[in-house]
């Protein structure tokens, strides 16, 4: 693994930028902390030197040396700071031997180095006494300086320590997610090179790199699925239309050989039409499959469908001596495409005459609840063998008892990719007897 | 003699085609792709033109949308393999007048061209009551009458006859029945049309009368013309 595709990776790139703005916090959290204190502490020393100040300047001058002696014996000597200056400057009394020059009488606070006669450094200020002399009070501020280098120490060190971690916790973040995305991309060559079986690894931590994997390899499922469903209808066409070609070509065959019959020509036709047929339905089918789905859709009531093919069908259900009727009332209104709807129900109304036969019964009515309105086609027909329940709503089968009537027998096939287009859901039900095609629809919300 | 022009490039189907008008007595012309029809098209006056939508290295559609742009509003019936609604949709909104989806018989091409043909030659007029022989349906009072007699008839007939009537003299094949009168377009098997158009018949030709309906073996009906 190289060093360059780690720095490329969006975890280290997260840690990273994760450890500048901790980094950033830090600081201010710190430099928040140490202003705060530095103030504060400044603050009081500034108090207690204005107080030192006044009570000595409140003594009466000919006692203020004594007392200035007093003060700074009573402290601490390394801590207390006191000159009492003439004019000129001239020492008078006290430990400040030397008043600075930037210390102005009953100006702001000044901080000095530390001198020979005083080790620390110290913060001073100074006042003006009624007599002309300059009183200067000065304390040791060395603790808050030390602070401040402690802090501003802490602030560089902690900085440094913290981008470190984070670039170190960004390179160790990375690795997993690197070597997971390699064998990820690993599974996807494979696919591609035609492995359709192989399936992305799944850590089983359910974490973004999981849900992906989990999607690509639900969507590879259905590219499998769709796959194996188009060899099998490939194979089911290939069947379908050579046993129709065959026919024709012995047909033809027989013809060549004796002399034309018109009964027998006609046949040649007849057997040709049928594949032509099952071509369109094919095509319609393939058309249905890629059409845009929702383009068209509006909304529907189911009543006024189910009536129209009532009325569309019940001639030809009397002419076959089929009963056909709408049982119950009721409306249901769904998203669908009309036109579509009203065939792929025609499709299952059409099927259901045709196979219950003479004397036979179909019924059309709605079911189910509001969210899921149901269209339920139910014939007192022979039904449909078990097995081939399933087998009759793929695509391009012809069950076996279409396979000795006139059409292309692709009806069902056709309804359901009209209903899989809708998201409908189309279920074969036995009725017993007879069979009930029950179509539930969604409604949209 | 009424020229049509056929733009088909199969040579088979187009053969068939032209014997089916010849038959008919038309006089077809053949091209086998799209610029050799359009110049045809272009230079010579047509009654009517049938249209693949599919030819080799062009789409049916532009040659269609080119005779349009150049001002030529002759009959255009389109064919495709393509059967669904939008294409048929987008075919009829480029100008053409009829959709025949593919395959089809030869004889359902005729019974379509001479349905535009007359379309163009006698638009539908406002009629209020429309007659044929002695059959009367008058539009208005949703009644029909033959030989004065008063006929009953559900909805779907009285637009079947109308149809039939408006159409009169011309083959009128099964599909082209379901498509104007119901307006579907998907394939309704042989009997569903037949049934319809046998109930409407028992009612109007009853008992010793001239027939009005005649049955077109393999294609459809005819309704008898004055």
């Amino acid at each position: 693994m190289r060093f360059r595709e780690l720095l490329r990776t969006s975890t280290f790139r997260l840690s990273v930028l994760y450890g500048l703005v901790f980094t950033v916090g830090a600081i201010a959290l710190l430099g928040l902390v140490y202003l705060q204190s530095a103030v504060y502490l400044t603050r009081r020393v500034d108090r207690i030197l204005a107080a030192e100040a006044a009570s000595l300047a409140a003594a009466p001058p000919a006692q203020l040396s004594r007392r200035i002696d007093e003060a700074i014996s009573l402290g601490d000597a390394r801590n207390n700071l006191i000159g009492l200056f003439a004019p000129g400057p001239a020492h008078i009394a006290g430990n400040l031997l030397r008043l600075p020059p930037t210390l102005q009488p009953d100006g702001p606070p000044i901080e000095i180095p530390p001198s020979p006669t005083f080790a620390a450094s110290a913060r001073l200020i100074a006042r003006k006494l009624p007599d002309g002399d300059v009183l200067a009070v000065g304390r040791d501020v060395n603790q808050l300086r030390e602070m401040r280098t402690i802090i501003a120490s802490a602030l560089l060190g902690s900085g440094l320590v913290i981008i470190l971690v984070g670039i170190a916790c960004g390179v160790a973040l990375s690795l997993g997610p690197l070597r997971r995305l390699q064998a990820l991309r690993a599974a996807c060559e494979d696919i591609a090179a035609g492995d359709l079986t192989r399936r992305m690894p799944v850590s089983g931590r359910d974490d973004e790199l999981d849900m992906f994997a989990g999607t690509v390899n639900h969507m590879m499922g259905e590219v499998e699925r769709l796959l194996v469903e188009v060899k099998a209808s490939t194979d089911t066409i290939a069947h379908d239309l050579r046993t129709p070609l065959t026919r024709a070509r012995a047909q033809l065959h027989r013809l060549r050989q004796t002399p034309a019959d018109a009964g027998e020509v006609a046949r040649v036709i007849a057997e040709l039409d049928t594949v032509l047929e099952r071509f369109r339905a094919i095509m319609r089918i393939s058309e249905l499959e890629t059409r845009e789905r929702r383009a068209g859709f509006s909304r529907v009531g189911l009543a006024g469908v189910l009536s129209e093919i009532v009325e569309l069908y019940e001639p030809l259900a009397e002419a076959g001596g089929v009963k056909l009727s709408r049982l119950g009332d009721g409306d249901a209104v769904v998203e669908a495409d009309a036109k579509l709807l009203f065939e792929a129900v025609s499709n299952l109304v059409d099927n259901a005459i045709k196979f219950c036969g003479e004397g036979g019964e179909v019924s059309l009515r709605l079911a189910g609840d509001g969210a899921h309105p149901q269209i339920v086609v139910q014939d007192n027909g022979p039904g449909i063998p078990a097995v081939e329940k399933s087998a009759v709503l793929q695509r391009f089968y012809r069950g076996e008892r279409d396979r000795a009537t006139p059409g292309s027998g692709l009806g069902l096939s056709i309804a359901s990719a009209i209903l899989r287009l809708h998201r409908f859901e189309l279920e074969l039900r036995d009725a017993n007897p007879g069979l009930a095609a029950v179509v539930t629809c969604r409604v949209s919300r | 003699m009424t020229r049509i022009l056929v733009i088909e490039d199969d040579a088979e189907t187009a053969q068939e085609i032209a014997a089916c008008l010849m038959a008919s007595g038309f006089e077809p012309e053949h091209r086998a792709d799209g610029p050799g029809g359009l110049d045809a098209a272009l230079a010579e006056p047509f009654d009517a033109i049938t249209l693949d939508r599919m030819l080799p290295g062009c789409d049916g559609l532009e040659v269609l949308k080119a005779l349009r742009d150049a001002g030529l509003d002759v009959p255009v019936l389109m064919v495709s393999a393509l059967s669904d609604v939008d294409d048929r949709v987008t075919g009829l909104r480029a100008g053409g007048d009829d959709y025949l989806v593919k395959p089809f018989a030869p004889t359902e091409l005729v019974a379509r061209l001479e349905v535009i043909l007359r379309r163009r030659r006698h638009p539908a007029t406002p009629e209020v009551v429309l007659k044929v022989a002695d059959l009367e349906l008058d539009l208005l009072k949703h009644e029909a009458r033959r030989d004065g007699r008063r006929i009953d008839l559900l909805p779907m007939e009285f637009k079947l006859l109308e149809f039939m009537m408006r159409n009169a003299g011309q083959t009128l094949s099964r599909r082209m029945i379901f498509e104007s009168v119901w307006e579907y377009y998907f394939d309704p098997g042989t009997n569903l049309i037949d049934v319809h158009v046998g109930r409407l018949r028992r009612k109007i030709d009853v008992g010793d009368v001239q027939p009005l309906f005649r049955t077109e073996r393999g294609v459809g009906y005819t309704f008898r013309a004055l």
